[in-house]
């Protein structure tokens, strides 16, 4: 825990100096007449401190136990599969439209997860998208893509 | 409040208010996703409604999370959400002893006790509070703004100092999009998605609802639904008398713990259940299956739900992350939540409160006789339950604006909750600040325009004078604590 910690602590310093760069370009006013820049340049100016503070802190821990259960390659991998698929359906859902889309994301993430049979995660996609198209499209009303298929 | 019962009776606000329990119980059951989520989720969807079904429906998912969640700690030992995890101790051991029906029989009726306690609570209190808001300037927002945080970052479990990060974050992630009072752009790098800001259901669903599925995904466990027949779900008279002044204590105690910022129901439940401990005349047997070890804190969690809505209703002011969505869906609507909310909106606060007596009983029902059936979708597997509930969060935030850009947003934040989590910074100070923000600055900013400039207005008003005392007492004692700890 104490170098995550440390990581942290560093790595939001330096998101507080970048950010106060970019506030800097905010007109701050006065003290009696506060502008766009006086809120955020002073949250910035927080943040750095107590990022120090959390710096600190973590130099004086001793490294004890984890804290957090230490994830094995294959919990990785599941996590890079499914981020991946979320992604590719953002980027692919309104040239494929809703239904292509979320059949052809839901047998990604089916073997993403686990790897269930073919047969399964045919059916198991098929109906999802399916089902969700009409929940959405129909009872609800929810404007969905229509996409390459037209509907 | 027969205007209130006219409004909540109507058969399409009924339809809302059961359709809100009935998800809100199955989101308590099932893990993977807690009301936060399904609250963000549902909240796109409650654009095109009356505003008083919307906020009908999104109560009920919050009060129906409630209940639902007890039901997968006492039978599985998983809290389905946070608010239940006290349930666990004693009712999972309960169950264990073949007293299953007896502990979801009583956090059933003690849910329902405590819920309807709760929402007379808030009927009174919250007409009140608000005609006495009715006389706070911009400096006295600014200090219940930074009163509640910062009581909020005191109250998250663990490090405090990353508690306040993760509130300064989001206040910075609340000043992204135009300045509230002279409308100049930040932040935006001259993208039009930025420019009304970040969008709050984006962020929550990409914190609460893909980050909680990533965590899952860590670990594939194993489920085991304990496979006990179920019977006798009426507690017999010795569960009663055991149980009846733990649901009374708990019902009050609930419904002020929830007016108070920060997660309300879990700290309710867990103070419930030491205080039940403290004043039983067998302390030793807590955590072996004794039902006021349920009961108490079943009823606290439940009214402290009623309580928690009463400083967004009065004040206008959310003091959890779940209250923010609420302010959220109002805003969408154009309604502004605040003191002068009930006078302006009298047939929406007593349909609201109406609806909710109504939302309790309909969980009663909902819970008892279908115990079975909750049991059942338990053994759904993970494999079908995390894909399907990643494919609503798509949906949900796409169908706000048909904007995929918002899609990035929240798996960004979903990426961000994930890895901020391991490291033990929680999302809720983040998400309450984010909406707090905009609030907070534009009183900082009168405050400062009226004073010219003097910070003493934060001191010589007395209701500032104690909110900032408050909160710095809240800064200052992690400190000494800590010293004291070390000697």
């Amino acid at each position: 825990m104490r170098r995550a910690n440390i990581t942290a602590a560093l790595a939001l310093a330096g998101l507080s100096i970048f950010l106060l760069f970019e506030a800097g370009r905010f007109n701050f006013g006065n003290l009696r007449v506060p502008q766009t820049g006086f809120f955020p340049k002073a949250l910035v100016t927080l943040l750095l401190l107590l990022s120090l503070v959390l710096l600190v802190q973590a130099l004086g821990q001793k490294e004890i136990e984890r804290s957090s259960v230490k994830i094995a390659a294959d919990g990785w991998n599941r996590i890079a599969a499914t981020l991946a698929t979320l992604i590719g359906f953002a980027l692919v859902l309104e040239w494929l439209g809703f239904l292509l889309s979320t059949f052809l994301l839901m047998i990604l993430l089916l073997r993403a997860i686990e790897a269930p049979k073919w047969s399964k995660v045919i059916i198991v996609a098929l109906m999802t998208a399916l089902i969700s198209y009409g929940l959405f499209a129909w009872l609800l009303g929810v404007p969905l893509p229509a996409g390459v298929l037209g509907i | 409040m027969a205007i209130g019962f006219g409004v909540a009776l109507t058969p399409m606000n009924l339809l809302f208010c059961f359709l809100g329990s009935l998800v809100g119980t199955l989101v308590g059951v099932l893990p993977g996703l807690g009301p936060v989520g399904a609250v963000a989720f549902l909240l796109s969807l409650t654009f095109k409604m009356e505003p008083a079904s919307a906020i009908i429906m999104l109560a009920g998912i919050y009060y129906g999370a409630m209940y639902g969640g007890s039901t997968t700690s006492i039978l599985v030992n998983i809290p389905g959400e946070t608010a239940s995890v006290v349930t666990c101790l004693d009712g999972y051991r309960m169950a264990r002893q073949g007293r299953a029906g007896a502990a979801l029989g009583i956090s059933a009726f003690g849910s329902f006790i405590a819920g309807t306690f709760g929402v007379i609570g808030l009927m009174f209190l919250a007409p009140l509070l608000g005609r006495a808001a009715l006389s706070f300037g911009p400096a006295e927002y600014f200090a219940l703004t930074l009163a509640g945080l910062t009581l909020v970052s005191y109250l998250t479990q663990g490090s405090m100092v990353k508690a306040l990060i993760m509130a300064v974050l989001g206040l910075l992630a609340g000043t992204v999009g135009m300045d509230p009072i002279s409308g100049e752009e930040r932040f935006t790098y001259g993208t039009l998605t930025l420019r009304d800001g970040l969008g709050l259901v984006p962020v929550a669903m990409g914190l609460f609802g893909v980050a909680e599925i990533l965590e899952n995904l860590t670990v594939i466990a194993t489920q085991s639904v304990y496979q006990a027949k179920i019977q006798g779900l009426l507690p017999n008279r010795k569960d009663w008398r055991d149980s009846a002044w733990p649901i009374a204590r708990g019902s009050v105690l609930g419904f002020f713990l929830g007016i108070l910022p920060g997660p309300g129901p879990v700290i309710a439940s867990f103070v419930s259940y030491a205080m039940e401990k403290r004043l039983s005349r067998y302390p030793e047997k807590f955590g072996t299956g004794v039902i006021e070890g349920v009961a108490g804190p079943e009823a606290a969690n439940n009214s402290a739900t009623a309580g928690s809505f009463i400083p967004l209703l009065s004040l206008g002011i959310p003091t959890s992350a779940i209250m923010a969505l609420f302010m959220g869906a109002l805003m969408i609507h154009g309604i502004q939540p605040g003191p002068l909310f009930i006078a302006k909106y009298p047939e929406l606060f007593w349909g609201f409160i109406a609806s909710m007596y109504v939302g309790n009983a309909m969980l009663l029902v909902l819970n008892l006789p279908l115990i079975g059936i909750w049991v059942r979708l338990l053994k759904t597997p993970y494999v079908i339950l995390f894909p399907l509930i990643l494919l609503f969060c798509l949906i949900g935030v796409y169908s706000l604006n048909a904007n995929v850009a918002e899609i990035i947003i929240m798996l960004a934040f979903g990426v961000l909750g994930f890895f901020l989590r391991r490291v033990g910074f929680e999302g809720a100070p983040f998400i309450l600040a984010m909406v707090l923000g905009p609030i907070m600055e534009t009183s900082l900013r009168q405050s400062l325009l009226i004073s010219r400039g003097n910070f003493m207005i934060f001191i010589n008003r007395p209701i500032c004078a104690v909110l900032i005392t408050l909160t710095a007492a809240f800064l200052i004692w992690p400190m000494f604590k800590r010293k004291r700890k070390g000697d």
